[in-house]
């Protein structure tokens, strides 16, 4: 039961993490059909801001302030820089491909990704850096219960990630923004006809949207504590699966799939074999695909014709 | 976008006139590489420095020549090939200043790919001013470009490669490395891990790359022979979180050993131990030898090179290092020693009054016998081109992340 | 949408009135006589002057590093012809493409080496690869089936999954079979009747005809009923079905056609290389085969190949840092002369930038020596020419890096401004272009590398979003 329940707490803290970046993947999608790759490299830049406002706090071992409000500093500051970078990119290299096939933008955005990449190893070199969290966050200060341990760490990741999941969520259903997201999202042409700001919706979607992948990257750098310029491939890959299997445009969808590939990830490792993890859990994915051939909760779409 | 738009007409000559002259540019380079090889198509490596002799222009009779590095500069391991690169920039700049001698040095980007690897060679061998590769860094890019190495004489010193069967049987015979191939350090690691720490179970952790899965290999059998129970287990290295598998982790488990290429994963390895709470010890390899990176307390680690921060002759050089390019592990100071060697080989050709040719280059650098490095210990190769008397020393890591070395089994 | 400049909405327009004012262009541009002279060739004609100029390339270079980059080309053409059935013209979208290459190296590999059994296999090549190419059209099959159910991106991460599982299949599930992380080696060479293919430029005569025969194939295919069965497909699934196309059929074949092309070009690939390497089939090296097949234009035959081309050439171009420095350079100048009009303002705008510099480079030095005490890091001319231009810090680092972030956030700016504030901003941000390669890119080539190659994609789209041959087409969505 304590292996279970570990496996638990490991592949929901993951999934968290996953699916942070697969919301932000999911909403660009639903508005604009693209397939932004350059997500997973957003999410990079988050985990290496919050590393740098750790660093300005005095770095791990020796912070100047409070570790709450290094913690708030640092996902405050991350969400803002990706939520900018993901404003700007969508402005220099997706508006101009709007009216484009589809598949064009699918090119800019590798270039972009590429760009961001090797940009950040260019200014920050190839080495790792660390966040060192067990420095300031002991493992000790977590839930130490008939042999599961869950730090903190975990705790506030999970905690958190649910927050902004909620909050998003609420966003998209209760208010004027979400409302035009969702109108831009169903029908690019009639919303614009209706009054709404197409443009600012857009870009109001990719600072959202890029601002939860920068708390993504944060959380990733406290858990994982690994930070490195290609960090954000991997990342993006299974984001962009978690977002696929829980049907694309989906906002619950996406927290569905990430939530689904952590969990299948640690049970694939932990009760069958952590060699052949991945050959399991696509397994597993393509089986829930073939199943559900619009994803877990998407529906299939009426086709106009 | 629209069609009758004046601007889409430009657009569109804008980008036929760019691929046509990126055409006819590619054309006209890759018609002439081999002709324009010495018009600055190396960067210098030590343009950047101020005390360096500016390329080409030093007096008197100064020895001239490329060398030429291969390494994961970027792509998924670029951490690895950074350092690799640095070290061998650094390694050259020193040596041109101290011996007068002006070596450039030609990067060649391989990502860890075989494919690219034999194309950055091909490149390497039309440079005629290239006399030595140092590198590549895997053992699966050495069996990719070493017939085409052998083909023209070119000497490939490797730093990294370690896997036993690059040796065997004189398949690449310009290949040489200044690290020991597996088997000495399986044979090694194995004993201590039986003979001193004696755990009634292990737990072997690859991370599925040529180098981990080797050793792997090679250490498991030896365990098994010893009487102690092996589980097997292996990860992504891509992977950033190990909470799982150290979940299967029993009490049982008296040593997990780590024969993994990242440093700081075998940290967050470390970290997810004591997070869990288990108290199993890492065992981890060179691959992990990194007082800066991993530094999980009580955890051994083997190596074949002493930690250079604490050679005194060494502490002075890391510190340039440090400054210049921030912290590094286990993958710079081979490089360096194979800089050094490569260096060596043509300086001793051009005293002998010859100019370098690649056969002569490759003739030194097999005579090569030097009584000190920067790893701590004499390098020359026996004729297979493996290291002689590769030393290998186990370290444990000390609470305070220092590494300090254990008297063997 | 919202400025004036921006196209209308055009529902309803098909591909041919998409293109109507594509073709009224042609007729009125400064080279219109040439493109249609150009037109009146006969596709096979072309095909065959085309072919015949390449074939002269190996003769014309001594390097055999020339016509290794020729082979990797033709390598990369062949695999964009494959990927262009199955995306452009069948418009799936195939991320599991690689494999199919890597399953053809694989599978030459095994057949034609002691990898398997005591005295391994040593099957005459062209029997190996049919057999390969045989069973990765059955493969392809196989990964199309999942196509019926699917559609769009659902079936892209599929046949993602795909990729992944083959790449993760032969590093970890049989290490005796496929050599593990470090594959298969010691491959036999192409043999035709004897006849042993050993040299590099052996096998660029060989990838040549597959490549030509396959361009000369596909054209056929094209334009026949199965052809204009896949564009149906792409178009409107429902409506090809209206018109009694076999829908899951055709895209079937179009899987098995793709998978089949991409085998075959592995097969070639394993023995040139003598080796088969699990990471020479991974995700970066499919991103390559899309960015060719996309930036040639999707759809287009004679597109994938060119756009192969440029990305490949493009990619070894910059190898070379003294190559990529003129690539660098000429592409800002090009720049320059086709976007800035009319021909006064280009030449007011480099006169100011020649002037900036000079002043620049006069204050920095009078405010301290040590910031202009650094040579450029280009060698060759351009660095001499530069020499006294552009200021280069003793210590480059920490500027050239500040220098870069502002570059790109002075780029941002670049493009929201208009009229004369451009055009004043225009020239710092050229001086500060030449700066930060100078200081850092060129130092860096590496990684500069792959920068300039992100850097490429996004303005080549951005110039032109159906790729260089591409034809605009409405998307039905």
């Amino acid at each position: 039961m304590t292996f279970f329940l570990q496996q638990v707490v490991d592949g929901l803290t993951t999934g968290s993490v996953y699916a942070l970046i697969a919301l932000g993947y999911s909403m660009v999608y639903g508005v604009l059909k693209l397939l932004n790759f350059a997500h997973g490299d957003i999410y990079m830049v988050g985990a290496f801001i919050g590393y740098f406002v750790l660093q300005a706090f005095g770095g791990a071992t020796a912070l100047v302030a409070p570790v709450a409000v290094v913690l708030i500093a640092m996902f405050a500051a991350a969400a803002l820089g990706a939520g900018l970078l993901g404003v700007g990119i969508e402005r220099f290299a997706y508006r101009p491909l709007r009216e484009s096939p589809r598949i064009a933008p699918l090119i800019t955005a590798l270039g972009v990704s590429f760009f961001l990449e090797n940009a950040v190893l260019l200014l920050f070199g190839s080495e790792t850096r660390l966040y060192s969290t067990s420095s300031f966050i002991p493992f000790s200060t977590g839930v130490h219960v008939a042999g599961v341990n869950i730090s903190l760490v975990r705790i506030l990741v999970v905690v958190l990630a649910a927050v902004l999941m909620v909050g998003l969520r609420v966003l998209v259903e209760r208010t004027r923004l979400g409302k035009a997201m969702r109108a831009v999202a169903f029908d690019r042409e009639a919303a614009e006809m209706m009054g709404i700001q197409v443009d600012r919706t857009i870009s109001a979607t990719f600072f959202i949207g890029s601002a939860l992948a920068g708390v993504a990257g944060v959380m990733a750098g406290l858990v994982f504590d690994q930070v490195f310029s290609l960090m954000g491939f991997i990342a993006g890959l299974k984001a962009f699966t978690a977002a696929v299997v829980g049907g694309i445009g989906n906002v619950p969808g996406a927290m569905l799939g990430g939530l689904l590939i952590g969990l299948a990830e640690s049970f694939a490792t932990g009760y069958i074999s952590s060699t052949f993890q991945n050959l399991i859990v696509f397994g597993i994915l393509i089986g829930v695909m073939l199943l559900r051939p619009n994803g877990l909760l998407g529906r299939a779409t009426l086709q106009k014709v | 976008m629209n069609a009758r738009d004046p601007r889409s007409h430009g657009r569109r000559w804008a980008a036929a006139a760019a691929s046509a002259t990126l055409l006819a540019f590619g054309l006209a380079a890759c018609g002439s590489s081999s002709g324009n090889s010495g018009s600055g198509s190396q960067t210098s490596a030590n343009a950047g420095s101020q005390t360096g002799a500016s390329t080409g222009s030093s007096g008197g009779k100064a020895c001239t020549a490329a060398i030429g590095i291969e390494a994961p500069i970027t792509g998924q391991v670029a951490q690895l090939g950074g350092e690799q690169l640095h070290f061998t920039q650094f390694a050259l700049d020193q040596y041109n200043q101290k011996n007068g001698t002006s070596f450039s040095l030609v990067q060649g980007d391989t990502q860890l790919t075989p494919a690219q690897a034999t194309t950055v060679t091909q490149q390497f061998i039309s440079n005629d001013k290239i006399m030595a590769i140092v590198g590549p860094a895997g053992s699966q890019e050495v069996s990719a470009i070493g017939p085409l190495a052998s083909r023209a004489n070119l000497a490939m010193i490797s730093g990294s490669a370690t896997a036993a069967a690059l040796t065997d049987g004189g398949k690449y015979p310009t290949f040489f490395r200044v690290v020991p191939r597996d088997a000495v350090q399986a044979a090694n690691d194995a004993d201590y891990i039986i003979k001193t720490l004696r755990p009634k179970q292990v737990m072997i952790v690859d991370d599925q790359s040529s180098y981990s899965t080797g050793l792997a290999a090679a250490v498991e059998p030896l365990l098994k022979q010893a009487g102690i129970q092996v589980d097997h287990e292996s990860v992504n290295q891509k992977q950033t979180d190990f909470s799982s598998v150290v979940s299967k982790i029993t009490p049982e488990t008296g040593v997990v050993f780590l024969p993994w290429q990242v440093a700081t994963s075998s940290q967050q390895f470390g970290q997810n131990l004591s997070e869990q709470g288990k108290k199993a010890v890492i065992f981890a390899t060179d691959g992990s030898y990194s007082p800066g990176q991993f530094r999980s307390p009580g955890a051994y680690v083997s190596s074949f090179a002493p930690d250079i921060t604490a050679i005194p002759e060494d502490a002075d050089l890391a510190r340039q290092i440090k400054a210049r390019y921030g912290s590094f592990g286990t993958y710079g100071p081979p490089y360096y020693a194979s800089a050094i060697v490569a260096a060596d080989a043509i300086d001793a050709v051009c005293r002998s009054g010859q100019t370098p040719t690649r056969a002569n280059v490759l003739a030194q650098v097999r005579k090569t016998s030097a009584a000190t490095s920067i790893l701590g210990q004499p390098i020359r190769f026996d004729a297979k081109g493996d290291l002689v008397d590769a030393k290998f020393s186990i370290f444990k890591v000390g609470p305070d992340g220092r590494y300090s070395a254990v008297p063997s089994a | 949408m919202s400025t004036p400049n921006d196209a209308p909405p055009r529902i309803g327009v098909d591909e041919w009135v998409a293109r109507s004012g594509e073709r009224r262009d042609r007729g009125s541009g400064p080279s219109a006589a040439i493109v249609r002279a150009l037109e009146r060739v006969g596709w096979w004609q072309r095909l065959a002057v085309i072919a015949a100029i390449v074939a002269l390339f190996p003769l014309l270079t001594s390097s055999d590093y020339a016509v290794r980059v020729g082979v990797n080309t033709l390598l990369l053409a062949t695999l964009a012809l494959g990927l262009n059935v199955v995306v452009g013209w069948t418009g799936l979208l195939d991320l599991g493409y690689v494999a199919f290459y890597g399953f053809g190296a694989y599978g030459f590999a095994l057949l034609s080496s002691n990898q398997l059994g005591s005295s391994g296999i040593h099957l005459p090549s062209l029997l190996a690869i049919v057999i390969v190419v045989v069973a990765a059209a059955l493969l392809g099959l196989l990964l199309g089936l999942p196509s019926r159910r699917l559609q769009g991106d659902y079936l892209a991460i599929v046949t993602l999954f795909f990729g992944q599982i083959f790449v993760e299949t032969v590093t970890n599930v049989a290490p005796k079979v496929t050599g593990g992380p470090n594959g298969v080696v010691g491959i036999d060479p192409l043999n035709f009747f004897g006849l042993e293919v050993t040299t590099t430029r052996g096998y660029f005569y060989v990838l040549l005809i597959v490549t030509v025969v396959i361009m000369g194939a596909l054209h056929l295919i094209d334009s026949s009923r199965t052809g204009r069965g896949w564009r149906a497909v792409r178009e409107d699934p429902l409506a090809a079905a209206l018109m009694t196309i076999p829908v899951n059929k055709v895209k079937l074949l179009a899987f098995s056609v793709g998978a089949a092309v991409a085998a075959l070009a592995g097969t070639i690939f394993a023995a040139f290389q003598a080796g088969a390497y699990p990471t020479d089939f991974d995700t970066p090296f499919l991103i390559l085969v899309y960015a060719g097949v996309i930036l040639g234009g999707s759809g287009s035959i004679a597109g994938a190949v060119l756009g192969a081309t440029v990305v490949s050439v493009t990619l070894e171009l910059l190898r070379n840092p003294s190559q990529a420095a003129t690539l660098f350079y000429g592409l800002i100048l090009l720049t320059l002369v086709v976007r800035v009009r009319p021909w006064r303002k280009l030449g007011a705008v480099l006169a100011a930038l020649v002037a900036f510099g000079f002043a620049v480079h006069a204050v920095i030095g009078a405010i301290s020596a040590s910031a202009v005490a650094g040579h450029p890091r280009s060698g060759g001319w351009v660095g001499d020419a530069l020499g006294s231009w552009v200021v280069v810090p003793a210590d480059p680092k920490g500027p050239g890096n500040i220098a870069f972030v502002v570059l790109i956030l002075g780029l941002v700016a670049l493009v929201q401004l208009k009229g004369t504030a451009r055009t004043v901003l225009l020239v710092p941000l050229l001086y500060l272009a030449a700066f930060v390669w100078e200081t850092r890119l060129v130092a860096e080539a590496s990684i500069t590398r792959q920068i300039l190659l992100g850097a490429i994609l996004i303005v080549m789209m951005n110039a032109r979003p159906q790729g260089l041959l591409g034809s605009k087409r409405v998307e039905v969505l």
